[in-house]
């Protein structure tokens, strides 16, 4: 009896024991978190240059729908249209991202402003439906958490991977030429990204590409 | 038989008492220690983290740590020996809460870190904070918009200790610093006080009259500044906050105050106390440790759907 209780207490702590099994986890982010700021600016510009033309840009002209496509699937349900072809940010509440291309008429421009933009007629009834993002300055991760394959759990912390977010923008953004002169009336193409939380928010769109259409 | 079942279960029962003595405890007791519900935000954790305890059958332990590191430690030993299950927490400083957190895990108790960040990975089981970063990219784009992208401004920094602090900071100079008329004349910490916030902005004031903007790293130090310019008569200056409290809501929609950023710190909270108790039962939270929650931007056109750090839909 007495070696059958303590055969029964010593499973009971091995049981006890192994329900607080957080060990494995200990070593990795040590390491993760020796970066100084010079190797995560290294990180951030390595990871920029091994994905952005090889892997996001082949993705985003791959998996674009129209606007018009994609508003209607949209509508219909956000979060299927998402999981068939969207990918959503890192963390709870996180936004969908969705690639998309279209064409239409500048209704209205601002180039004045450090974070450029353009109201975009797209399907012809005369009142904007979507804004083009045209940089140097670009708000939002469109472009970052469209990719799936850039991962939070990869980067340091929030501040690293919001760099890395930064550095797409900016790549995106530098890689635009725009049309001489006023934009008004003239037609543009584009491809770019666009987060939609709600099937109603506003499409406004991180251009990658943007040309005068025929 | 029936003699030696019950000498078995008497061996068992303490040999459990011996090894764990949380385990023994008779009530399932949840322990939740945040920085004082003085500022409205920690209460709305401490609340969202109590109301969800005890809709899941716990009893709760509300502490307060004052942001006071070593009155931190000693709460935990209190809970450790109140034999919690589990810990919430919003803690008392990034790298001198890893020992308390260490501690209570050395005695079986998990920690579920909420809002603040601890500097080590491992120690806790779950770290849930709001993506302050991206946060503080939509102040600070909604701020540049109001500032018409030029002119001085001041900026209003929290307390060192807390990573919050920095990581608003950095945000806020992502977007700000791409503005090459946006010029900044202060950079002051207010250690998240509204009282500090006033008499530095009257300082601040006294030096550079000729500010047209305040970027404030929480909504307390944002409604202590305000309050100053009001008194001033500078209402004209534009004020940008970060929390989401009901007192900024108020402010935005009488025209005070121009914007704010909402950390869901309610939901927030919930979401700790179901992860922990999730790993009370199974013994894993199946999610990874740090986990990110998206703010939102609260101007003129949504603060009336505001309501203790959570936005009606």
């Amino acid at each position: 009896m007495r070696p059958m209780s303590l055969a029964l207490a010593s499973i009971l702590m091995a049981v006890t024991l192994t329900g607080c099994k957080i060990v494995k986890t200990q070593t990795q982010p040590a390491t993760a978190s020796a970066g100084s700021d010079a190797s995560e600016a290294g990180h951030v510009d390595q990871v920029l240059a091994d994905t952005y033309d090889a892997k996001l840009l082949p993705l985003i002209a791959q998996n674009a729908l129209t606007v018009a496509d994609l508003r209607r699937a949209v509508t219909a349900d956000l979060d299927a249209t998402g999981k068939a072809h969207g990918n959503r940010g890192a963390g709870a509440g996180a936004a969908w991202n969705f690639a998309v291309k279209g064409q239409g008429t500048v209704i209205a421009a601002n180039l004045e402003s450090r974070a450029r933009k353009a109201d975009l007629d797209t399907d012809g009834d005369g009142a904007a439906d979507v804004t083009l993002q045209l940089g140097p300055v670009i708000n939002g991760t469109a472009l970052r958490d469209l990719a799936p394959f850039y991962d939070f759990g990869q980067f340091r912390d929030q501040i690293e991977f919001a760099k890395l977010a930064r550095a797409i923008n900016d790549k995106a953004s530098a890689a635009l030429t725009l049309p001489e002169g006023d934009l008004v009336g003239r037609k543009l193409n584009f491809l770019g990204a666009v987060t939609l939380k709600k099937p109603t928010d506003p499409f406004v769109v991180t251009a990658v590409t943007v040309g005068v259409a025929p | 038989m029936k003699l030696t079942r019950r000498l078995l279960l008497s061996a068992v029962a303490i040999s459990l008492a011996g090894v764990l003595p949380s385990l023994a405890a008779a009530a399932d007791k949840i322990a939740i220690i945040t920085p004082s519900p003085d500022n409205p935000f920690f209460k709305a954790e401490a609340d969202g983290a109590a109301a969800k305890a005890k809709e899941l059958g716990y009893d709760v332990m509300v502490l307060v740590h004052d942001d006071d590191a070593n009155k931190q430690s000693e709460l935990f030993d209190s809970a450790i020996a109140a034999g919690v299950k589990a810990i919430i927490l919003d803690n008392a400083g990034a790298d001198a809460s890893v020992a308390a957190v260490q501690k209570a895990k050395d005695a079986g108790i998990p920690s579920f870190l909420i809002d603040r960040e601890i500097t080590k990975a491992g120690v806790a089981v779950s770290q849930i904070v709001s993506n302050n970063y991206q946060g503080a990219q939509l102040g600070a784009g909604e701020f540049v918009k109001l500032m018409g992208e030029k002119g001085p401004y001041a900026e209003l920094l929290g307390k060192e200790s807390d990573t919050n602090a920095g990581i608003r900071s950095k945000g806020y100079h992502d977007v700000i610093d791409q503005y090459p008329d946006m010029k900044p004349v202060a950079q002051q910490t207010a250690n998240w006080s509204q009282t500090e916030a006033y008499s530095v902005m009257e300082s601040i004031l006294q030096a550079h009259p000729e500010i047209k903007g305040v970027i404030s790293g929480n909504d307390t130090m944002a409604m202590g500044a305000y309050a100053a310019l009001e008194a001033a008569g500078r209402k004209d200056v534009i004020v940008v906050g970060f929390d989401g409290s009901n007192d900024v809501r108020d402010s935005i929609k009488a025209g005070g105050i121009k914007a704010t950023v909402l950390q869901p710190a309610y939901q927030q909270a919930q979401m700790a106390v179901e992860q922990a108790d999730k790993f009370i039962k199974t013994g894993a939270t199946g999610i990874e440790e740090k986990q990110l929650m998206d703010c939102v931007l609260i101007n003129g056109d949504n603060a009336a759907k505001l309501e203790t750090f959570a936005l009606a839909q």
